[in-house]
């Protein structure tokens, strides 16, 4: 899959490709606005990340152009403004997400990885990683083919666990997705142990492998060697 | 006690009129007595002049017994053996009206025919009592009139040439440097009041820029911030992924995250200040606070589960306000963080909704909060803590914008924040 980050700040977006090459990415970068529209019209790409705050131009101008270019890529807004002003602006300009920085690069990957799903959606839409096929849609989980009862927060939890996969994930990173909007709120991430302890013994019981592994002091890691 | 101004001035004016009123009084009567004596002296005088230029010449000694049968007040009497003019006061019976009548008379020699007599001309003066009544009648009188005239000119003063003083006051005295509302005096014709409502405006136009540019500094720093903090996390994010931590450095990072977590959280609180500050959030709508609470009472509820906290809502009525549901919801998110933030393990948290106000109540520490500061950025009772020190004062500053009173008490080993609206 390929993707086209648009970001003028050097280092985080070294950090965004390093951490998307490891997952079956191709991740191309434009520092600027003219840069990322000449790649735009010459190729192809399966998700745009776009930072508003560009040296040459607004990332809304980005928009537009695809917009005129009938072009219908899924793009991620990565932005350090986070009015509701120019969230409506960019969603009306047809942006399929907005994510307020700093973020985990964890939970920027879901994130491509729902809106990938969604653009692509053929008739199904399931995400399966060994005897595990979790259906977006009707929100279920199976094991061995036997569906299992999870709640949302369970299959929320572990779809960003398996889109991460070895990949180390703090504490804060999954609280603050677990959280959502509520993530400023949050006061401590000790809640996160109650989650995870609750998934793998569901799994466990379902005879799912022990995927989710403990990182000493820092978070967890879904693990398939 | 303080006065007004009108009432100290116009107490001085009057007690200094009185006082040179009561002082001059006497000296009037004085004076008018001098003078009343000289003109009568000058008078006695003239006629004894006149008596000796005309009549004397063609006097004869019979007809003195005439002279004094048809002249009241100048007779010629046998002589009194004085040489020279004598004035003296006297008195007289005045037998038709039964009492003494005061008078000055004048004596002199005279020769009529060679034969030596004392010529004796007096006039009625008016009696010293009826003087002085008339005099006092007067002063009294002026004194009234000063007493009405002064408090008929301080009321007139007092809401014509005052009015501008009094508007400049009215005006200083609704003024906040947190809303954006701009002070303009208008002109008064009068160059203290001009002078005045000039270096007041001059004042608060210089605040209000040092207020705005330190305003939007806050905003313009925790702006820029933001791009670092992301290089930051990613940085951190891109490191624990390293095959080769060790569990010593993975603690590291471990403590590392939070850091970022919590100066994100400090920074995101910061913005949201300043956002505040410049109205960013001032449109309205009907917000239900019960459904606020019951929207988020399930996240903090599992928040709440680290301390073994349990939550009670007394939702005793349904209160829709008016406010920006942004900022509603804050309002109501920093109440519960806070409940559960400085709450002990085991304790409990009771939401109340009723009389129009919403209160959030807390186990905690067992004694009560210092209550000045409670409300101020930075301000925390333990510094050591994990808040950011600025959910007060976000609750504070959304309240204040909609005219929303919050209040703290601590009673029955119960902390309590209430926003009544």
């Amino acid at each position: 899959m390929k993707i086209l980050m648009v970001e003028d700040e050097v280092e985080l977006a070294n950090s965004i490709q390093n951490y998307l090459t490891g997952n079956d990415f191709v991740c191309e970068w434009a520092a600027n606005a003219k840069a990322a529209i000449d790649k735009i019209l010459n190729y192809e790409y399966d998700c745009i990340l776009l930072d508003l705050m560009l040296p040459d131009s607004n990332g809304f101008e980005i928009l537009k152009e695809l917009k005129r270019q009938g072009k219908t890529e899924g793009v991620i807004i990565i932005s350090a403004k986070e009015t509701l002003e120019t969230r409506i602006e960019g969603f009306n300009l047809g942006a399929d997400d907005y994510l307020t920085k700093p973020f985990h690069l964890s939970e920027l990957l879901v994130r491509i990885q729902a809106l990938v799903r969604r653009k692509n959606f053929k008739g199904n839409n399931i995400v399966t990683f060994n005897e595990i096929e979790i259906n977006i849609l009707s929100k279920t989980v199976s094991i061995n083919s036997v569906v299992k009862d999870f709640t949302k927060k369970e299959i929320d939890l572990l779809l960003y666990l398996v889109g991460n996969k070895n990949k180390v994930l703090s504490k804060s990173a999954i609280a603050e997705h677990l959280s959502g909007d509520m993530a400023d709120m949050l006061d401590n991430h000790d809640f996160v142990y109650a989650h995870i302890k609750n998934l793998k013994k569901k799994l466990n019981e379902a005879g799912s492998g022990d995927y989710i592994k403990t990182v000493y002091g820092l978070g967890y890691k879904w693990q398939h060697d | 006690m303080t006065k007004k101004l009108l009432y100290k001035t116009s107490k001085a004016y009057l007690i200094f009129s009185v006082c040179v009123l009561i002082i001059s009084a006497p000296l009037f009567y004085c004076l008018t007595e001098h003078l009343y004596l000289e003109e009568t002296d000058e008078t006695l005088m003239l006629h004894k002049n006149e008596f000796f230029k005309y009549s004397l010449p063609t006097l004869t000694i019979a007809d003195i017994p005439n002279w004094n049968k048809y002249n009241r007040n100048v007779k010629i009497e046998p002589s009194k053996n004085i040489t020279n003019d004598t004035l003296f006061h006297t008195s007289y019976y005045d037998a038709l009206d039964a009492e003494n009548e005061p008078y000055r008379e004048l004596n002199t020699p005279v020769s009529v025919q060679g034969k030596s007599y004392t010529y004796t001309s007096r006039i009625n003066l008016v009696e010293t009592e009826d003087l002085m009544k008339s005099i006092a009648f007067l002063f009294i009188t002026i004194i009234f009139i000063l007493l009405i005239g002064l408090f008929v000119i301080t009321q007139k003063l007092s809401v014509t040439l005052w009015k501008p003083f009094y508007e400049t006051l009215q005006k200083i005295e609704g003024f906040e440097i947190d809303k954006n509302k701009q002070i303009h005096f208008s002109e008064t014709g009068i160059e203290e009041f001009n002078r005045l409502n000039k270096s007041i405006e001059k004042l608060i136009d210089r605040n209000v820029i040092i207020y705005k540019s330190q305003r939007e500094f806050i905003e313009n720093a925790a702006h820029e911030l933001q791009t670092p903090l992301a290089v930051f996390q990613a940085k951190i994010d891109t490191l624990i992924q390293c095959s080769d931590v060790t569990q010593q450095q993975s603690e590291i990072f471990g403590s590392l995250n939070d850091s970022v977590f919590r100066l994100n959280r400090l920074n995101k609180n910061l913005l949201l200040l300043s956002k505040i500050d410049n109205e960013s959030y001032s449109n309205k709508q009907t917000v239900s606070l019960n459904e606020l609470i019951e929207q988020h009472i399930g996240f903090f509820t599992e928040q709440a589960k680290a301390k073994n906290l349990s939550i009670e809502t007394k939702l005793l009525e349904t209160l829709v306000i008016k406010s920006n549901p942004v900022l509603a919801e804050v309002l109501i998110n920093n109440l519960f963080l806070n409940a559960i933030r400085h709450n002990v393990t085991n304790g409990k948290i009771v939401v109340t909704l009723s009389n129009h106000s919403l209160t959030f109540s807390n186990t905690g520490q067992p004694t009560a909060l210092i209550h000045d500061k409670l409300f101020n950025r930075f301000s925390k009772a333990n510094p050591s803590e994990q808040g950011t020190g600025l959910g007060l004062s976000i609750v504070k500053k959304i309240a204040d914008i909609n005219n929303w009173t919050v209040s703290y008490n601590y009673s029955k080993n119960l902390h309590s924040f209430s926003v009544a609206f």
